[in-house]
């Protein structure tokens, strides 16, 4: 009797944490998205007023935020001034390949972050400004999108975790 | 557990995830939930009549 009750209250208890770690994987993504457009708006100010050095930017921007993020920027900004012969499209590729599974963005959201890599240092300062803009821009919509997506799923993943996990219960039980 | 108590809690929380999928513009998977549900409190069912008709065989098999 015993043995059953805990398994009971175990199995109810994980599948509602599943449907929490869901939850919050879809509340997160809005959130990150807005913090990597501050940070884009912040690196256009680094390219405009400061001109200071990708490597530097890279570093400063990444510092000004503890979002997983931020460690897209730290680490370009680590291969750029540890590999001297990498393009800074290449090094950016790398780093969002590498740090993207550690935060809530999806495909979409790394295509987009990639095609803004992959016009980095191509140009004059006007054009790598306007690239910054059309991906805040692109940014802005995934992060309407993500909103939405979060208003309507949030709750239903919740409440299917733990409603499942005592459908669950009920038939094994 | 009993097997009342049992089929009515299948009742109430499929009834719950029904009402949880569709509202959340979810219909098809809501419409799956609920076949699952009729076809799970149908194989319960299905082994107590099966023994109902056992018990009858072995009443009337002299």
């Amino acid at each position: 009797m015993l043995l059953k009750l805990t398994g009971s209250i175990l199995t109810v208890f994980a599948s509602t944490m599943i449907g929490n770690l869901y939850a919050r994987k879809l509340s997160g993504r809005p959130a990150e998205l807005r913090e990597l457009q501050g940070m884009l708006r912040m690196f256009e100010t680094q390219l405009c007023y400061l001109s200071s050095i990708l490597a530097d930017a890279f570093f400063e921007i990444s510092k000004s935020s503890k979002s997983p993020v931020s460690a897209i920027f730290y680490d370009a900004s680590r291969i750029l001034k540890r590999e001297k012969s990498i393009t800074a499209a290449e090094a950016w590729k790398k780093s969002v390949e590498a740090n993207i599974n550690n935060t809530s963005l999806n495909s979409e959201d790394k295509n987009v972050l990639i095609s803004f890599g992959s016009s980095l240092g191509n140009t004059d300062l006007e054009g790598q400004i306007k690239n910054i803009r059309f991906t805040v821009e692109q940014l802005k919509i995934q992060e309407g999108k993500a909103e939405e997506k979060r208003r309507k799923n949030e709750a239903l993943y919740r409440n299917l975790g733990f409603f499942g996990g005592l459908a669950a219960v009920i038939i094994l039980l | 557990m009993d097997l009342i108590l049992r089929i009515a809690g299948i009742g109430i929380i499929v009834a719950i995830l029904h009402l949880v999928l569709s509202k959340s513009g979810r219909e098809e998977q809501a419409m799956m939930v609920s076949l699952v549900g009729v076809v799970v409190v149908l194989m319960i069912v299905a082994r107590e009549i099966y023994k109902l008709f056992e018990t009858v065989k072995d009443l009337f098999s002299f």
